[in-house]
């Protein structure tokens, strides 16, 4: 499928992981290739990231910058030695106040051009146009669709996607506007599935729950559809099952767990055994994901942590950002080495009891 | 100090696992939840239904909808077998047991509660027809009561079983109903619809989808009409919307005055405390135009002589919550205390919250004075005997017993009624020493089910 990882799905890029890692530093602390972004940060480490870093395991000394993602200027983001393809910049959902941005090239492609790969383990259809009710704007999700679907022989459908818009609703409480706009997304999804043939489908739970509410679109989308690919919330296992069994019985199913820092993490082929319906493996070494407690060490097989992510590729360097998912560690596959994310769910806020007035 | 426990008398039962049924189907969810009682323990694992699920169920209700109106001999059959049947393995005793532990509502209550919902649905007609103008037809004219959707949706309360029979008018009426069942008290209506289904409903008329506050508001946008039981939050929410008919909040109130307050202290503890105070018609505030202060002692006086037992007990009178709701009730308890006089928690050694072995934590009745009819107190409603006693006089008139599910007029006060009747927020008005919940099946409770489900069309044919 892919000339340029003749990888199995499940063992993309080189597996030496340090190697890897030196590599990366070397460059984005290179005084002739790295960002100025880094090059002005490494004068203030206690430790020369090119000399003391030699594995993953000392990534933990390098502090959280990503806060500075917010404010830096981004062409200071973009190392000082590349040449070729053009950068763009993308922005994380903002969910906490301004967006971090960051800057690809063409590091992430590789990224999505491994996911077409294990989307064909997940029995994909080979060809054929995609449909993204998604983000797309400042969000790398909208590029990453778009790019699968090209490199999978087909074009790539989008609707205005703003979920910015859509957590300010929720978050003041205006769910009443906030399913208008999801009835007017499904208004344009609509008039593409009226015309257009479409054999995959990218959506989030929520406007797909709300789309199999809308009988005679659900019925047409149904009849063509050979795959579907869910990310961006979290959805219960019996949902999933409803999803594949009763109302999309037809279409393959995988979910993708991604995010502005990290890249994508799609879920890999069902092994018999499994104990969760969808277990997501990361883009090993590009992305790093671990899952710590509360003191920042790995959490046991089986046990729930934080998402920890480090971003090593040649476009973008990202040590140890914490974000606020959490998943649960599973063992790598057989013939994998890397660990399995299970579960994804957002950090759960304080709160107790609360007392509520009336009978009821 | 913990109260003595009874003797064990009963063998635990394992807990059960519920499920949701779509056209009489069970669903073995994969979405699970664990109900656990008032002493801590788990009385039954919940099959949640995710909304997918409910779509699922809501494309295969609608697929047969609008079919017409079952039998009443179905439901009298139905309320028979909920009462003394044993259905899908579980004895009357032990739904009776279930609903007690996990509600926390006395074991009494239940009891007669089932023999409430079996005699309201060998009546069914009946209560339908009471609702409902006669029939007119005159030669080739003919007006037709019909459902004014298929499809209904309805949120059912925990506090109580006997709101259920609601929806199974519901189906008497015609409809299809989406039932999204109380997190407390799921027994009852899944206990109903095995009933239901054994008496011959035809399947497909009924899902049983249990979940939590989204799943209800998309079975509320996706059914042609819907009914909610709820509180304040409820009623805010839903209560301006024509296709949704809102049960809320009952704040029912007695006005006393000081001849009927001291002839009638036994009738006026038994309207606060009978079921334990879950009832909506229970009363939660007693206006006098006597001595407020003397009612409200002698009034706390009797309500703290029921002595806390588990809610299991057949003696039990008053109603319990988990350790964990009540260490964040205490507080809130103390803080409404302190916005008046208390009357009550001095009486108790323990406070009002009182510990049994078994973990269950007792809500001992409250009775709290304050010196102004339209105190912020006065409406508030709580899940166990508590009233808040205020003063009234002839110049505030009506206005403090607004927003009433019933009025209790007595003594001199009864001359109220007329007028109170003719106040949209009032729902019914009782006089004398009469129990607010006193009815009989031509009476309405709560408005007209029927005039809100079916509308009138016109039928001619030629002579």
């Amino acid at each position: 499928m892919t000339e340029l990882l003749p990888h199995a799905p499940l063992v993309p890029l080189d597996t030496d992981a340090d190697a890897h890692l030196r590599r990366t530093l070397r460059w984005h602390f290179g005084a002739a290739t790295g960002s100025p972004f880094w090059l002005r940060i490494a004068p203030t480490l206690d430790f020369d990231p090119v000399r003391d870093i030699q594995g993953l395991s000392d990534l933990h000394r390098f502090p959280d910058v990503s806060d500075q993602l917010r404010t830096v200027a981004v062409e200071d983001l973009i190392p000082a030695g590349h040449t070729g393809a053009p950068f763009e910049v993308f922005e994380s959902g903002g969910t906490l106040g301004a967006p971090k941005r960051v800057v690809d090239s063409v590091s992430r492609g590789l990224n999505v051009d491994w996911v077409s790969t294990v989307l064909d383990a997940h029995g994909f259809p080979a060809t054929g146009n995609w449909l993204h009710v998604g983000p797309t704007g400042p969000h790398v999700v909208g590029r990453t669709i778009r790019h699968l679907a090209q490199r999978r022989g087909g074009v790539a459908f989008t609707v205005d996607f703003d979920p910015r818009w859509v957590k300010r609703l929720l978050g003041s409480g205006r769910t009443d506007l906030a399913g208008e706009y999801r009835a007017y997304l499904l208004d344009q999804v609509e008039l593409i599935v009226q015309s257009q043939d479409i054999k995959v489908l990218f959506i989030t739970p929520p406007v797909l729950e709300a789309l199999v509410g809308r009988r005679d679109l659900y019925e047409r989308l149904a009849a063509g559809l050979e795959g579907i690919v869910w990310a961006g919330t979290s959805i219960s296992a019996e949902s999933l099952r409803q999803i594949e069994e009763t109302f999309f019985p037809r279409a393959r199913i995988a979910a993708i767990y991604g995010n502005t820092l990290m890249g994508i993490a799609p879920q890999r082929p069902r092994l018999d055994g499994d104990m969760h319906p969808a277990v997501f493996r990361p883009f090993f070494p590009q992305s790093v994901v671990e899952l710590v407690d509360g003191h920042g060490a790995p959490v046991a097989y089986g046990e729930r942590g934080q998402v920890r992510v480090h971003l090593l590729s040649r476009d973008m360097f990202l040590p140890n950002v914490l974000e606020r998912d959490t998943a649960i560690r599973v063992r790598p596959a057989p013939g994998d080495s890397v660990d399995g994310l299970a579960d994804i769910a957002p950090l759960p806020s304080q709160g107790g009891a609360r007392v509520i007035e009336g009978v009821y | 100090m913990h109260a003595p426990a009874p003797a064990a008398v009963e063998e635990l039962a394992p807990a059960v696992r519920l499920n949701p049924v779509i056209a009489g189907r069970e669903v073995d969810s994969r979405d699970r939840a664990e109900l656990t009682g008032v002493d801590g323990q788990v009385v039954a694992e919940i099959g949640l239904a995710p909304r997918l699920l409910a779509q699922a169920a809501v494309h295969e209700l609608r697929a047969h909808a609008g079919a017409g109106a079952p039998g009443a001999e179905v439901f009298a059959a139905a309320g028979e077998l909920f009462a003394t049947a044993s259905l899908d393995g579980e004895s009357p005793q032990e739904y009776q047991r279930r609903v007690a532990l996990a509600t926390g509502s006395p074991r009494g209550t239940v009891e007669r509660a089932t023999a409430g919902i079996r005699s309201a649905l060998a009546r069914i007609e009946e209560l339908n027809a009471a609702e409902l103008p006669a029939p007119f037809a005159e030669g080739a004219f003919a007006r037709h009561w019909v459902p004014r959707g298929r499809v209904l949706a309805v949120i059912v309360p925990n506090n109580h079983p006997e709101p259920n029979v609601t929806w199974v008018r519901a189906l008497s009426l015609g409809y299809s109903v989406l039932l999204r069942p109380g997190s407390k008290d799921p027994f009852t209506p899944r206990r109903l619809t095995a009933a239901l289904l054994k008496a011959g409903l035809p399947a497909h008329r009924l899902a049983f989808l249990p979940g939590g506050h989204d799943l209800g508001d998309h079975l509320l946008d996706q059914a042609d009409l819907g009914i909610v039981y709820g509180g304040p939050d409820a009623a805010a929410r839903y209560g301006n919307r024509r296709d949704i008919l809102v049960r809320g909040p009952g704040r029912s109130k007695a006005l006393v005055d000081a001849d009927s307050a001291a002839a009638l202290p036994a009738s006026l503890t038994s309207w606060i405390a009978d079921d334990g105070g879950v009832r909506c018609n229970n009363i939660s505030a007693v206006l006098t135009s006597g001595d407020v202060s003397a009612l409200a002692d002698a009034l706390a006086e009797r309500l703290a002589a029921p002595a806390p037992l588990p809610v299991t007990s057949a003696h039990a009178l008053l109603p319990a919550t988990t350790r964990a709701n009540a260490e964040a009730l205490g507080p809130y308890l103390a803080g409404l205390a302190a916005q008046g006089t208390d009357h009550s928690s001095a009486r108790y050694p323990q406070g009002p919250l009182t510990a049994l072995d078994d973990t269950s934590v007792v809500m001992r009745p409250l009775v709290i004075s304050v010196d102004d009819p339209h105190h912020p107190l006065v409406g508030t409603e709580l899940p166990f005997p508590f009233v808040v006693v205020a003063p009234w006089d002839e110049t505030h008139g009506t206005a403090p017993l607004r927003n009433s599910l019933v009025v209790s007029l007595t003594g001199r006060h009864t001359h109220l009624a007329e007028q109170l009747l003719h106040e949209p927020s009032v729902r019914k008005v009782t006089t004398g020493d009469v129990r607010p919940w006193l009815s009989r099946p031509e009476l309405p409770h709560d408005g007209s089910l029927a005039g809100f489900l079916l509308e009138p069309k016109a039928l001619i044919r030629p002579a």
